[in-house]
């Protein structure tokens, strides 16, 4: 006899083993291919950036190419789009370009590249290279200029203040009040472009690479505006990026790379007065969503079959589902494992869903008002000696009246407490009210408060673990636990231990001996 | 604080004392020997009545059952010529809804606690009962309306107002202890322990009082009464202990209380049948049930007629 209920319990232990492990395989999976956040309100910032091309044809077949972001790397693109009309799109996966191609045209071009991206911020600013990249000596055409570049090496050497040598370029030649030498190599129309190329030409004089990168620092209400500039320097088996004008180094925060080194953001064939100007706008997309976006740009079919994938009413409806096992859990074990009795099995679950509705102290209030009220009306009732279901349906009236009337009184006096009314199921209040004024009648008024004392602080506990927004949130995300939650109920259908109350209750039996 | 902690017990020391928890009940003894199909058996008490009388096990004579609102206008014609009744739900537990008329006359109806009904509460009273109102989980019910149990005088003096009854727990038809229900002014004439009603363990070879509680709490006086409880001794005790035999082979039910109750006349009478008794019992004899099940399940003879059996534990109980 014994042996088969060791059996049963021993298949759950495997079934609950089992689940776990899958439980926690689909929770790594979510998160790491999906996205999905271990805390609740993830909403992670999402990016549309357009590059905008514009040009003027000069009558000769078109061909515009764009350098493009790198996917999956510093960025994660959810998606990506072209709008090119009449244009042949052409991606050149290795050397990370879009091709448009057309016919001659003859008014005016403007062509879209537009891809929603988010960060992936652990790896910002760190772009692992391993082949060390070569450098191109400068070449000098006279020993005048040999000694420029030398003059500015003497300065950057001497400069004992902390930083990488690239740091130290940086800041020698962007200083307020620069040096002659400085003042000697640069020339006397400065821009970015022609600063980035001065740092990268000095760099390369000591055989330490550096290029240009260009990009999107992302920020919201950036309209039309050109690239912007960025330095990287190959060290010690890294890409550093480095601010041109600050010589911060690392990768801002909100910086999208669109092309780096020698090559050319953007080419035009057959055209002329070519420019791209960039636009971003930045959206919160909750975890959910964007993980659909990224479940379908990576093509996995998954996604379109689990809750995530549906429209957010269902998903609200679902969030509230989801939540039910984890209360029924705590149902069990407070019945089964430490046997507070309660008024019917998951009264308590219910009234607890009602507080999340309404908020703890309003809910609370507001519950005890109508509990207490509805008390009274059910004993002017029992003098009129009404038939049972009559009379359930009398309190069930009263109930909605009482309601009714503390709304009505909750919205004209700006009272929320009365407003949360509204969210208490009907039935189980008048459920309650009928079983505690039987119980009042039977077994005195002592009995009858401590069990709606017993139902409320249950009702409480309830609402404490289905209130979190935590809690709620790993149950919906991570809904696979819900399976673990199945088995242990399962599992504590097997427990035969004593509750807590009865250690109490036949602690007398003990005490005798 | 701690002092607080002191009135627990530990689950070693229970289980050491061989006390049987409610989980432990439900799933082994319950769940193993009791089928849920025979439940009605016991939970309805007109079921339970007719049972006991086709194998002539002693109950309250049945005086009527009223299954139908309509049916509820007749029932001063199914009492007529009894000036004695008591009416109860068929499905009802722990003394709900038990109306019991010690004197029924000219259309006025006298309770136990000599309260005076007209027709109009009682026609209440049933269609309470047919509602559901006093049945658990409030499904339609029936009411019984059954002789009134003359009670013996013998406890007179051990209970306050109501009426004693005598608890069997019945294990694979073996009684495996036995207990018997005082009431107290606390709980109001009836025989709940958890009202406040004594309980008063007895022995299972003599039916004499080995131990009493209340409220969980071992006394030697009834409270209001101050009757020794000690010197309570059941009479007619083998006829208790055969009714509860008998009620496993009425019912097949392999753990089972039989609720008896001693009329003058008629001696003892089976009231109701229960197929999940409470565990109180084990507080009210000061020992677990654990130790006398396994001692069923592996020392006592299968196979046995229900008097056999009685001989057996007469004998051989501890
Ligand atoms: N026929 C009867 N005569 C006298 N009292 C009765 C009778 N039937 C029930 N009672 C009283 O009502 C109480 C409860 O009755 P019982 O049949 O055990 O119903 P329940 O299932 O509700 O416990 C008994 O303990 C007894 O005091
Ligand atoms: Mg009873």
């Amino acid at each position: 006899m014994k042996k088969k209920f060791c059996s049963v319990r021993g298949v759950l232990a495997i079934c609950l083993f089992f689940a776990v492990i899958f439980a926690s395989l689909a929770t790594y999976y979510k998160v790491v291919h999906w996205g999905f956040g271990l805390k609740p309100h993830t909403g992670t910032d999402v990016w549309t950036v357009d590059a905008h091309i514009s040009f003027m044809p000069n009558g000769e077949p078109i061909e515009v190419s764009l350098s493009t972001p790198r996917l999956g790397e510093e960025y994660k693109i959810l998606s990506e789009d072209v709008v090119a009309k009449g244009y042949e799109v052409e991606r050149n996966e290795k050397n990370r370009r879009i091709v448009m191609k057309s016919k001659p045209r003859k008014e005016k071009q403007n062509l879209y590249y537009r891809i929603m991206i988010y960060d992936n911020e652990d790896i910002l600013g760190k772009v692992r290279d391993h082949a060390a990249p070569k450098v191109k000596k400068p070449e000098f055409d006279s020993e005048q200029q040999k000694g420029m570049v030398d003059n500015v090496w003497t300065l950057v050497d001497k400069d004992e203040e902390e930083g990488s040598t690239a740091s130290k370029i940086i800041r020698l030649l962007n200083a307020e009040v620069p040096a002659p030498e400085v003042d000697a190599f640069l020339p006397v129309k400065k821009n970015q472009q022609i600063m980035a190329d001065k740092i990268i030409y000095l760099l390369a004089y000591r055989d330490i690479a550096a290029r240009v990168v260009r990009g999107v620092k992302i920020s919201e209400k950036k309209r039309a505006a050109p690239a912007d500039l960025m330095l990287e320097v190959y060290e010690n088996g890294k890409w550093m990026m480095y601010n041109i004008v600050t010589g911060a180094v690392g990768l801002p925060k909100n910086f999208v790379v669109f092309q780096r080194g020698g090559v050319s953001l953007l080419d035009v064939s057959g055209g002329y007065h070519s420019q791209v100007r960039f636009s971003v706008i930045q959206s919160a997309v909750s975890s959910f969503k964007m993980a659909g976006r990224r479940a379908k740009y990576e093509n996995s079919g998954i996604y379109d079959f689990t809750i995530y994938d549906l429209p957010t009413l269902e998903q609200n409806t679902l969030k509230w589902l989801m939540i039910f096992p984890l209360g029924i859990l705590l149902v069990v074990i407070l019945r089964n494992v430490i046997g507070i009795p309660t008024m019917g099995t998951f009264t308590p679950m219910l009234v607890a869903l009602s507080l999340v509705r309404t908020g703890f102290l309003p809910g609370l209030i507001c519950f005890s008002l109508i509990i207490a009220f509805g008390l009274l009306i059910r004993t002017l009732l029992t003098r009129l000696n009404l038939l049972l279901v009559p009379r359930i349906s009398a309190v069930v009236i009263f109930v909605i009246l009482i309601m009714q009337i503390l709304t009505i009184l909750g919205y004209h006096y700006d009272f929320k407490i009365a407003a949360s009314a509204v969210f208490f199921p009907i039935i189980i209040t008048a459920w309650i009210i009928e079983r505690a004024s039987i119980t009042w009648e039977e077994e005195g008024g002592r009995l009858a408060t401590k069990q709606i004392i017993n139902t409320s602080l249950v009702a409480i506990l309830t609402y404490c673990v289905i209130s979190s927004d935590y809690i709620r949130h790993i149950m919906f995300a991570f809904n696979e636990w819900n399976l673990v939650i199945l088995i242990i109920v399962m599992q504590l259908g097997t427990y035969t231990g004593y509750r807590v109350v009865e250690l109490k209750r036949f602690a007398p039996l003990i005490k005798e001996k | 604080m701690w002092e607080y902690f002191k009135i627990f017990s530990t689950p070693e020391k229970l289980r050491a004392a061989g006390v049987l928890g409610m989980n432990a009940r439900n799933y082994y003894i319950i769940g193993k020997h009791n089928k849920r199909s025979l439940y009605p058996l016991v939970d309805d008490k007109v079921k339970t009545k007719t049972l006991a009388d086709s194998i002539d096990i002693n109950t309250p004579h049945k005086i009527g059952v009223i299954e139908h609102q309509y049916e509820v206008e007749n029932l001063l014609n199914i009492v007529a010529g009894h000036s004695e009744f008591v009416i109860k739900p068929a499905h009802g537990s722990q003394g709900k809804g038990v109306l019991v008329i010690k004197h029924f006359e000219n259309n006025v109806f006298t309770t136990a606690s000599n309260k005076q009904l007209g027709f109009n509460e009682v026609y209440q009273h049933v269609s309470n009962i047919l509602s559901g109102l006093y049945s658990l989980g409030g499904q339609y019910d029936t009411a019984l309306i059954e002789e009134l149990v003359h009670f013996s005088d013998v406890f007179q003096n051990f209970s306050y107002q109501g009426i004693p009854d005598v608890r069997v727990i019945v294990y694979k038809g073996y009684p495996i202890m036995a207990m018997m229900r005082l009431a107290t002014k606390e709980s109001d004439g009836r025989a709940n322990l958890h009202q406040g009603a004594v309980g008063v363990g007895l022995d299972l070879r003599t039916g004499c009082a080995n131990n009493a509680v209340s409220h969980n709490m071992p006394i030697a006086v009834h409270p209001d009464t101050g009757a020794d409880l000690m010197t309570l001794k059941v009479p007619m005790w083998k006829e208790h202990l055969m009714i509860g035999a008998q009620a496993y082979e009425m019912t097949g039910l392999g753990y089972l209380g039989a609720d008896i109750v001693l009329d003058k006349f008629r001696g003892p009478m089976m009231l109701e049948l229960n197929a999940r008794p409470g565990l109180a019992i084990q507080i009210a004899n000061g020992k677990g049930l654990k130790e006398a099940i396994k001692n069923v399940d592996k020392h006592c003879p299968k196979n046995l007629s229900a008097e056999q059996r009685v001989d057996y534990v007469l004998n051989n109980a501890k």
